[in-house]
């Protein structure tokens, strides 16, 4: 069994980035300036991804030369957990700024890294992911929708479905079949898509807690030209299955809950008696143990390793702690739970009861993860 | 020596002696002298003590490195004991540590140790293979104190793996060596330096256990295939190893910080993590092991009946209120420094 993780800690430089990040997130997110969420899902603010893109804070692992600091994941992961533990807004940079920036400096051509990756920086892109079908979910190379080629560019139709922000978004980076092949894997593509093309439909879905921040987008005969397919023709799955599998160990994970239980103990912990206290442990012990698994991960990450199936190991991990932890909560407080309330504690806990589901479902299901993992022990 | 040579070499030393029927043999004798030959002739019981009391030197993150080997096969022996227990106690009251296997009292609350000159009385629970050590240590009245068994009553008790756990009997019994216990060497200090031997033997038989079951998956057939192959039993699979894997990191970590002074916020961690995961992992190994794992010939039982044991030795339901508390005295603005920065948040355990 080759699978082992090694205990990592902040070097200097980085202890002083996260002293750095720390000091603008308590002077620009204040209490009451912003209304906290959870996680990735606190919703999008352009202000403040503007502000972080002119501090450089967003697409840090990216070359200098396009406008990014050429950092660590690690560096990376310190400004991301500023944030979340803070319930920031951090949507609307959140997909540019944690994949597509980075694969498409991977997979880009040099017209396109200098179109988009300094945008990406700056903070002023939003993209969404194009990955989901509606018949394709965790299986995701059985994907229908597909383009044909016309003169200057291709022509795409079908559909895609869970796109996070697409109402707001700028850009979809599309996985998109070109070629029918026996072998599903091949003969997919990725393309660049502008959200605002023309035969491009956007459907929002609404979710059972009355938000609609996912659609279905809907691709009728759009046209893409031909310098915004992504990398090389055909080799859309590799593209793709490296976006997804490297960072799915990042602090989204494993913070989502952080705010509700740091209000629980800002709000009750007069109150604690030893059961609560227990919990707290235990909850904090973990939550300490999780993030040793981010940061190896990311540090393999940085030694130039793959670790795909770690990384499916931290997310499995992080989301099956993220939703005992509100399970755990709601039966120790015994509250009705509303979102109409002025407690943190409350709101948050009463939105996570009806959000937390997701938590394992997004970034592929813990089902199929777990598929990852049981081969990669063997 | 160097690190990854001391754990190459318990590797391979502790693969040929403490073997399947050597530790059946030992759980029915009580002790096993092979066992301990083996490992005292490398060494393996004194690293990380002062040369100049009768250590090897080494640092305590190679000695708890060495204990995760000794967990993963199951070694019944007072490995911890007479290292970074009881040497540790030795040794920092300026006291020889000796030759032979020590024992070291835990100091449970039903313990009623009491010092008079150096004369010891009264009774100590849970002291390991205490009938069979060189001298038993402990510290009572703030002061270290080694005694031979041989002044000692016992009432034989075991742990559920077998392994002796006796409670042990004195009646002013003249102590071998005492000295006062220094700065820093505390009944606390001790509980916290016990937990983390136990996490970090707890990692290693996680890790076995791991080891055992994808292998056991991997081969029984079921249907006219690998049972490993059917999602349930992979998922149980993965419990197990998601488990092994994270203790391993905290042990790491927490020895970290322990060797730097202060790690008693990630010992506690790590120990609340070991004893969660000996829970949850030996469920998922022995579910996927169906019933063949319930037999006395199939070595699981040997794993599993440590983690259960283990998992209880040096607290397991104080660790998590007292990580708690720490967190509530801290305080809510704190919360994520506590779990970023640990003990150097000042969190106080």
């Amino acid at each position: 069994m080759a699978i082992s993780f090694t205990a990592t800690e902040l070097t200097d430089a980085e202890k002083a980035l996260q002293k750095e990040v720390r000091e603008f997130c308590d002077s620009y997110l204040t209490p009451g300036s912003y209304v906290p969420g959870l996680g990735m899902g606190a919703g999008p603010s352009k202000e403040l991804s503007l502000e972080l893109g002119r501090r450089g804070y967003l697409g840090m692992a990216l070359p200098v030369e396009y406008g990014g600091r050429n950092a660590s994941v690690i560096e990376r992961l310190i400004v991301v957990e500023e944030l979340l533990r803070r319930g920031a807004q951090v949507e609307y940079h959140w997909t540019a700024d944690r994949q597509s920036g980075a694969v498409i400096n991977r997979f880009g051509t040099e017209e396109q890294k200098r179109r988009f990756i300094p945008a990406i920086c700056r903070g002023e892109l939003c993209f969404t992911i194009g990955m989901s079908e509606p018949d394709s979910g965790s299986d995701l190379s059985s994907v229908k929708t597909r383009a044909t080629k016309v003169e200057g560019g291709w022509s795409i139709t079908g559909v895609k479905i869970w796109n996070s922000n697409a109402h707001i978004g700028d850009w979809m980076i599309a996985l998109v079949r070109t070629e029918e092949s026996d072998d599903s894997h091949k003969g997919l593509s990725q393309f660049i898509v502008d959200m605002r093309s023309e035969g491009l439909e956007i459907n929002p879905i609404t979710f059972l807690d009355g938000t609609a921040d996912f659609a279905e987008v809907v691709f009728n005969d759009v046209f893409v030209p031909d310098d915004l397919i992504l990398g090389q023709e055909g080799d859309g799955w590799h593209q793709c299955t490296s976006e997804l599998s490297f960072e799915r160990a990042g602090a989204e994970r494993w913070l989502s809950p952080i705010l509700i239980v740091e209000s629980w103990i800002r709000e009750h912990s007069d109150q604690f008696g030893p059961e609560a206290l227990r919990f707290l442990g235990r909850a904090t012990a973990r939550w300490w143990g999780i993030r040793q698994v981010s940061l190896s991960v990311a540090r393999m990450i940085d030694e130039g390793k793959a670790p795909s199936v770690e990384s499916a190991i931290g997310k499995d991990l992080g989301t099956e702690f993220e939703q005992q932890i509100i399970a755990d909560l709601q039966q120790l407080v015994e509250l009705e739970p509303t979102l109409e309330t002025d407690s943190t504690f409350q709101r948050l806990l009463a939105r996570a009861l009806l959000v937390s589901p997701s938590w394992k479902i997004r970034g592929g299901t813990n089902e199929i993860l777990r598929g990852i993992i049981g081969k990669g022990l063997r | 020596m160097t690190d990854a040579l001391v754990l190459e070499t318990a590797e391979r030393v502790f693969a040929a002696v403490s073997t399947f029927d050597a530790i059946q043999e030992a759980e029915a004798q009580r002790w096993a002298p092979a066992i301990w030959d083996a490992a005292a002739e490398i060494g393996l019981p004194w690293i990380s003590l002062p040369e100049d009391k009768g250590g090897v030197g080494g640092t305590l993150s190679e000695a708890l490195a060495v204990l995760t080997v000794a967990g993963r096969h199951a070694a019944p022996i007072p490995l911890a004991e007479t290292g970074i227990l009881g040497g540790w106690l030795l040794s920092s009251a300026g006291l020889a540590v000796g030759e032979g296997p020590l024992s070291v009292v835990p100091g449970l609350a039903e313990d009623s140790l009491t010092l008079e000159g150096s004369l010891v009385s009264g009774t100590a629970h849970r002291v390991p293979w205490a009938q069979h050590v060189d001298r038993i240590v402990a510290l009572v009245d703030g002061h270290v104190v080694a005694i031979s068994p041989r002044s000692a009553r016992f009432d034989v008790v075991n742990n559920l793996a077998g392994e002796p756990r006796d409670t042990v009997h004195f009646d002013h019994a003249e102590v071998d060596v005492i000295a006062p216990a220094p700065d820093g060497v505390t009944p606390n200090a001790l509980r916290l330096r016990g937990a983390l031997s136990r996490a970090a033997l707890m990692a290693g038989a996680l890790r076995a256990m791991t080891d055992m079951t994808v292998a056991y998956t991997g081969e029984r057939k079921q249907f006219g295939k690998a049972i490993g192959s059917f999602q349930a039993v992979q998922a149980l699979v993965v419990r197990c190893a998601e488990e092994s894997f994270l203790v391993d990191l905290a042990v790491q970590a927490a020895a970290r910080e322990a060797e730097r002074g202060n790690g008693n916020f990630e010992i506690a961690a790590a120990k609340t993590l070991a004893d969660d995961a000996a829970r949850i992992a030996a469920a998922a190994a022995h579910q996927a092991h169906g019933a063949m794992g319930m037999t006395q010939e199939y070595p699981l039982h040997q794993l599993s009946r440590r983690l259960w044991s283990w998992r209880a030795e040096y607290g397991d339901a104080t660790w998590p209120a007292r990580i708690g508390q720490g967190v509530v005295e801290n305080g809510a603005d704190h919360f994520f420094r506590t779990i970023s920065e640990g003990s150097a948040s000042g969190i106080s355990i």
